[in-house]
């Protein structure tokens, strides 16, 4: 009985002590957040397409502007959205055009970049481009086989995009003319799933912004228009759309700061462009 | 000589006392004077409270847990009740279209069941009878030192995160099924196969536990009777262990059905139950981690819908196991 006294006390002590580390932490990172709610931080939150442009933007903007912290989340454009009409973030990102229900939230829509949606397939795949309907003859499920199109005996394998995509939402208002997608293909999570998929099987067909197209797949002509910088630029590509940045009011303080920032050339310039996109005053030149 | 007599006998008569001790102590206190163990009321204060303050703690952990069932389960329900009053339970469960966003929202949810079902079930198919081939090399056949590096190796497998499973059969196993048929690779094939190495460890476990609580002296009948070690595995010690192994596929089955992360990167997630192997499709833990980041309104209420018929099913296998064992244990 004795022995077992000294290390049962033992044990309480450690206990405590755990619960004691516990509750001093939780106390001491209250304080902390508390202290954190400033005007030097920023969120920034939403469409993952925005996301390079933000990061490096954010990147560059810290540099200039000591003290002030840029936090840069990309959840998806309806998330995004949803959290700056509820506050949660000062600048919410989007690469849609707001739903007739959210413009009533008052949010106010700066567009900061051109963004076109690529068509891509397998490099292997000999098929050089596609009309407007026959892309979306294959989304819809209607053209099963490469054949049909002037290519090889292979069946088409369709990738599309979740529905949290703003991706999607564009390609599917552009192409599909919001007719239904083919219920029965797969629905990948992320545009680099999505490019990997293509790039891995011969006889797939996927969608993604021109920005994250690389060597690995190979970007269709549409409706006989390659999609280049010059052929967006003067919208004759027929998938593009602009990419924007939205704020609970008029943009004022920080955020205002940030938006000024990101539009203004050295971040036009360098960033959107090495992103992939077009920048905002190139339709001009 | 006699003292040494003595004393090897002593040490016999003694552990079989202990022996007798141990399974009935009832009636060694009755044949002799016992001293009394130390009770609550006969020892200091301090201690006195130090014991029950630790009892309390393992009270308070006990029921942290069944308060933490009871929590989810009822935000789950509260959350997603309301679709069943809306939908109708029946139409929830048999309906063939999940259209949510759609302009008249449809929420059924019956494709998900049976591809749920089927991706569980082909896993099983695959996994149960390659972890309990584990458990039986682990338990019967395995050298001390084949044990000492296969044991390891399935306890790893056990701890590497599903997402890198899914990164696995997405990579890896997703092109060699493409290879195969011709299509994507996305389908149950992909998925039997992740998830058959995703229970093994699972069952794996639990099922040598089984092997090796069989009483040696059974291995030891067996083999007298002239029966070859082939035969005492599959005629004595499998039976043996039956219930032991059902338990243990039971649980990778809610291991299976319950899996996330993987399944969602190799499953192709087409709401629809697809009309081959090698096709799309959609569970109902994957329709969870899909369309959470947007739903709203009625979606996300039958989202939580979902996850209470999900809450239900592992419910019944906990239910099943129970059953089994409880009636396992009357007919031996």
């Amino acid at each position: 009985m004795s022995p077992m006294c000294p290390r049962s006390a033992r044990w309480i002590r450690v206990l405590a002590s755990c619960a004691a580390l516990v509750l001093v932490s939780f106390a001491s990172s209250g304080c902390r957040q508390s202290g954190t709610v400033s005007t030097t931080q920023l969120r920034v939150q939403g469409s993952t397409t925005i996301q390079p442009i933000a990061e490096m933007a954010k990147e560059m903007y810290e540099k200039q502007h000591p003290g002030v912290s840029v936090l840069v989340a990309g959840v998806g454009s309806s998330a995004g959205i949803e959290a700056v009409a509820a506050g949660s973030c000062e600048i919410g990102t989007s690469s849609r055009d707001l739903k007739p229900e959210e413009v009533k939230l008052g949010l106010v829509d700066t567009p900061i970049a051109h963004d076109a949606i690529a068509v891509i397939v397998n490099p292997a795949n000999p098929v050089k481009g596609l009309t407007t309907a026959q892309v979306s003859a294959i989304f819809e499920g209607k053209t099963k086989n490469w054949r049909e199109l002037g290519g090889p005996d292979l069946e088409i394998g369709i990738v599309n995009r979740d529905e949290a995509s703003g991706t999607r939402e564009a390609f599917w208002k552009i192409v599909l003319d919001k007719r239904p997608f083919d219920p029965t293909a797969a629905v990948l999570p992320g545009t680099g799933q999505v490019r990997f998929v293509v790039a891995q099987s011969e006889g797939a067909i996927g969608y993604i912004s021109v920005g994250f197209v690389d060597k690995t797949v190979k970007a269709l002509a549409v409706d006989g228009v390659e999609p280049t910088e010059a052929n967006i630029t003067d919208k004759s590509y027929p998938i593009s759309r602009l990419l924007h940045m939205l704020t609970k009011g008029e943009p004022k303080g920080l955020a205002k700061d940030f938006i000024a920032f990101v539009l203004s050339p050295q971040v036009q310039d360098t960033v959107v462009r090495d992103a992939g996109f077009l920048p905002m005053g190139s339709e001009a030149k | 000589m006699s003292a040494g007599d003595d004393m090897e006998r002593r040490p016999r008569v003694t552990l079989r006392e202990a022996g007798a001790d141990a399974r009935t102590p009832s009636s060694a206190a009755a044949s002799g004077p016992v001293p009394e163990p130390a009770t609550l009321s006969t020892i200091s204060r301090a201690t006195y409270l130090k014991e029950a303050s630790l009892k309390n703690l393992f009270l308070v952990c006990a029921f942290v847990a069944v308060a933490g069932v009871l929590l989810i389960f009822l935000f789950v329900g509260i959350r997603g009740w309301e679709i069943f009053a809306k939908v109708g339970v029946w139409q929830f469960l048999s309906g063939l279209q999940w259209q949510p966003t759609a302009e008249t929202p449809q929420f059924g949810i019956l494709a998900l069941i049976v591809n749920s079902v089927i991706a569980t079930l082909g896993g099983l198919a695959l996994g149960a009878p390659l972890a309990v081939g584990t458990a039986v090399f682990l338990s019967e056949v395995a050298t001390p030192r084949a044990r000492a590096i296969v044991r390891p190796a399935v306890e790893l497998l056990a701890g590497i995160p599903s997402v890198v499973y899914g990164l696995f059969g997405l990579l890896a196993l997703r092109p060699i099924a493409a290879e195969f048929s011709g299509g994507l690779g996305f389908g149950y094939a992909t998925a039997w196969v992740v998830l058959a190495i995703m229970i093994l460890p699972t069952v794996a476990a639990i099922s040598e536990d089984a092997l090796r609580s069989i009483p040696e002296g059974i291995r030891e009948a067996s083999y007298a009777m002239g029966a070859t070690k082939w035969q005492t595995i599959w005629r004595v010690l499998l039976p043996a262990a039956k219930i032991g192994i059902i338990d243990a596929i039971i649980l990778g089955m809610g291991r299976a059905i319950g899996e996330t992360m993987a399944v969602v990167m190799v499953a192709g997630n087409a709401k629809v139950i697809p009309e081959g192997i090698f096709k799309p499709f959609l569970t109902l833990t994957t329709v969870i981690v899909i369309d959470m980041p947007y739903a709203s309104g009625d979606h996300r209420t039958a989202l939580f819908g979902v996850a209470i018929i999900l809450f239900l099913i592992s419910m019944a296998f906990v239910a099943t196991i129970r059953l089994i064992s409880r009636f396992g244990g009357e007919q031996s």
